[in-house]
């Protein structure tokens, strides 16, 4: 009998969650099948199943899961992401993705493998929420609990690089999954990248930034290298924090990223029309206007031109480079 | 005589300058792209040529969205991004500026400076609203040439507000007001103001505008936006003499301070260039679901340069590597 196959759309959360998916998955005897970086052809797809007015990354998510549909699989694993802190909820297409997704593709229905992800903890590989997904697939509760610890024990590891070795999102599932050390060397600049995973790491909408800005010779750090721990410190000065899970981390993450003076300058990637996005920027504005680090916020969508990206980043770095060499 | 020629090649103008050895500006050409940037390159430089006896090229710089073309085709020792090329020009004619206002034919910048050096930028290269493209299709629908809308503004007295967010509602309640009988001057005067105010809103947005203010782009040659600005800023405005041809001279600029410094040789490619047949052309790759659409230039039936692919399968081919830039830098 060949395994049931199924199908993780390589979107949205994907990386973050991705090293302990795929093993959960296949722990369970399941054949795990990955869309890989979104393509053109996978952005059309999107585009064409989306109303006009969401935001790109959803548009992404539907056209890979529109390419999954394509490829014949048996199973597509699309969570509900509600909560991963007390407090914090997720951005409200977040709240609404499966239900979206059931009413533009009639065909996903009878594939689709929901549930609601409400944890109190980012660290999501936990029974009380995975028990009703494994028991889909087995009832053998031995091997469910199994495969939850398998997985766990990956993301634990995909974390500790990105924490203690600073790796990020995307070099450090190639750690986890491949073996593959980041290319790390002493560039002369540091940048913090502030954006959400599946803004930066997207292949059409964060077109590579952080391998741009490695060529133009400036190194990058990003939300990912914050424990929750560091976050919430971060955040203590807040009487109110923001909805949203993610949010949150990156607004932590600036104020890490302006208070250390090794960093040299922060870029905000950052979708059109998204809505967390826009308290995130004018909090940040009002907070670091002041602030003698050079900021730029890049906005991108399905339609932004790579020649923009580039001449920005291009003038941010010179920039920068230009005052460093000046005080040295 | 030795020289240094900086191009900036955009989608509406491109614009070549030549400098002597003191920096000074000896000649300069703007001429419309017309979507035919291979041609525009050449012949300006023939005008150049022509214009100048003996002259003997030092180095070369480009900018502008068609700086990787320009650059490959003359054999350019700085390829560098308009933000960059447009602020050293004017830091080296105004040493003290502290704000750059650059309205061109495409795009718009704002870029704040201080001490000599950028700190601060925004670009807009996504709405036409705030670009010359916008004036000229306004002019267009109003029947002015756009030489003399500048001035007609100017013959207003009345306060006219357009609302102008976006071109649609800028067009829509410019027929509006047409219509209750205001005067083309009044009209034109309400959508330059506009044009600044919204300019203004969205570039600024966030950053304190410190005089001495420079206006620069090809706009900066509308009294019109001029006298906009000033009311909006209640303050002078600087109009460089080169207004035009900044980012032009600012490439060359950079490549003469780069060859300078690291005591680098040329790579200019000769004025035969004029007369060499440069063919461009796009593809689409159909090696995998990306399609990327390919641009490749040829040089006599050689392919010389390519880029626009995703992963690098066609670039690899060639190397063509200008030293001080990276050929990774998109174009397209
Ligand atoms: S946070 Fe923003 S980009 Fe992310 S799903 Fe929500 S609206 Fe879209
Ligand atoms: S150039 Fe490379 S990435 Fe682009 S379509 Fe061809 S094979 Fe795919």
């Amino acid at each position: 009998m060949t395994a049931a196959r199924i199908g993780l759309p390589t979107a949205l959360m994907h990386s973050y969650y991705r090293s302990f998916w795929k093993p959960f998955f296949e722990e369970l005897g399941l054949e795990v099948i990955e869309t890989g970086p979104t393509t053109k052809a996978i952005l059309n797809k999107g585009i064409r199943y989306s109303v006009p007015e969401i935001c790109a990354p959803m548009k992404i998510y539907t056209g890979h899961v529109l390419e999954l549909l394509d490829q014949g699989v048996d199973w597509i694993y699309i969570p509900r992401f509600v909560s991963i802190r007390k407090g914090d909820v997720f951005c409200p297409k977040f709240l609404g993705l499966p239900d979206m997704l059931k009413h533009t593709i009639p065909d996903l229905t009878s594939k689709m493998v929901t549930h609601h992800l409400n944890v109190k903890h980012e660290n999501i590989a936990c029974m009380k929420e995975y028990l009703e997904i494994g028991k889909l697939f087995t009832s053998n509760y031995r091997k469910i609990k199994n495969a939850v610890q398998t997985g766990r024990k990956k993301w634990l590891e995909f974390r500790k690089y990105c924490v203690l070795e600073r790796y990020n999102c995307q070099t450090a599932n190639g750690k986890v999954f491949t073996g593959k050390p980041a290319l790390q060397s002493d560039l002369p600049i540091k940048i913090g990248v502030i954006g959400y995973v599946y803004n930066v790491y997207d292949d059409i909408l964060g077109m590579d930034i952080i391998s741009r800005l490695y060529k133009l010779g400036a190194n990058t750090v990003t939300f990912e290298m914050l424990e929750q721990g560091e976050i919430d410190r971060q955040l203590r000065g807040y009487k109110k924090r923001l909805f949203w899970a993610f949010s949150n981390k990156l607004l932590a993450s600036a104020h890490q990223f302006f208070r250390d003076a090794t960093i040299d300058g922060i870029i905000h990637v950052t979708a059109f029309g998204c809505g967390p996005d826009s308290f995130l920027g004018k909090i940040l504005e009002i907070n670091f206007s002041q602030s003698p680090k050079p900021f730029m916020t890049v906005r991108v969508d399905e339609h932004t031109g790579e020649s923009h990206l580039q001449t920005r980043v291009e003038a941010f770095i010179d920039m920068i480079a230009k005052s460093k060499n000046f005080k040295e | 005589m030795k020289t240094y020629l900086g191009i900036d090649v955009g989608s509406v103008s491109t614009n070549i300058i030549a400098l002597n050895e003191a920096s000074e500006v000896l000649s300069s050409k703007y001429i419309r792209t017309n979507g035919q940037p291979m041609e525009c390159i050449k012949n300006a430089m023939k005008e150049i040529a022509r214009d100048l006896q003996n002259l003997e090229v030092a180095g070369v710089g480009t900018t502008g969205s068609g700086r990787q073309l320009a650059g490959i085709i003359t054999g350019a020792d700085i390829i560098k991004n308009e933000i960059t090329a447009h602020a050293t020009a004017a830091i080296h004619f105004y040493p003290d500026t502290r704000t750059i206002f650059e309205i061109g034919g495409q795009d718009s910048k704002i870029i704040l400076i201080k001490n000599g050096m950028i700190v601060d930028f925004a670009m807009n290269t996504v709405c036409a609203a705030g670009t010359g493209s916008f004036l000229d299709h306004q002019a267009e629908r109003l029947k002015v040439p756009i030489e003399q809308f500048g001035e007609l503004a100017l013959t207003s007295t009345k306060d006219t507000r357009i609302a102008g967010r976006c071109t649609v509602f800028a067009e829509s309640d410019m027929i509006a007001k047409q219509q209750f009988g205001f005067s083309k001057g009044d009209i034109i005067k309400g959508l330059c103001e506009a044009l600044v105010r919204n300019y203004i809103n969205n570039l600024g947005r966030g950053k304190t505008l410190t005089p001495p203010y420079l206006f620069q782009g090809g706009v900066a040659a509308n009294v019109g936006i001029i006298a906009a600005f000033k009311k909006e800023l209640r303050h002078e405005i600087i109009i460089p003499r080169y207004y035009n041809v900044m980012g032009a001279i600012g490439a060359a600029l950079l490549a003469k301070d780069y060859l300078e410094k690291n005591g680098y040789q040329t790579r200019f490619s000769g004025f035969e260039i004029t007369d060499v047949n440069f063919v461009p052309k796009t593809f689409d790759c159909n090696g995998c679901p990306n399609a990327c659409e390919v641009i490749e230039v040829t040089r006599e039936d050689t392919v010389i340069a390519r880029w626009g692919d995703k992963c690098g399968k066609w670039t690899n081919e060639i190397s063509y590597s200008p030293p001080g830039y990276l050929t990774e830098a998109a174009c397209s």
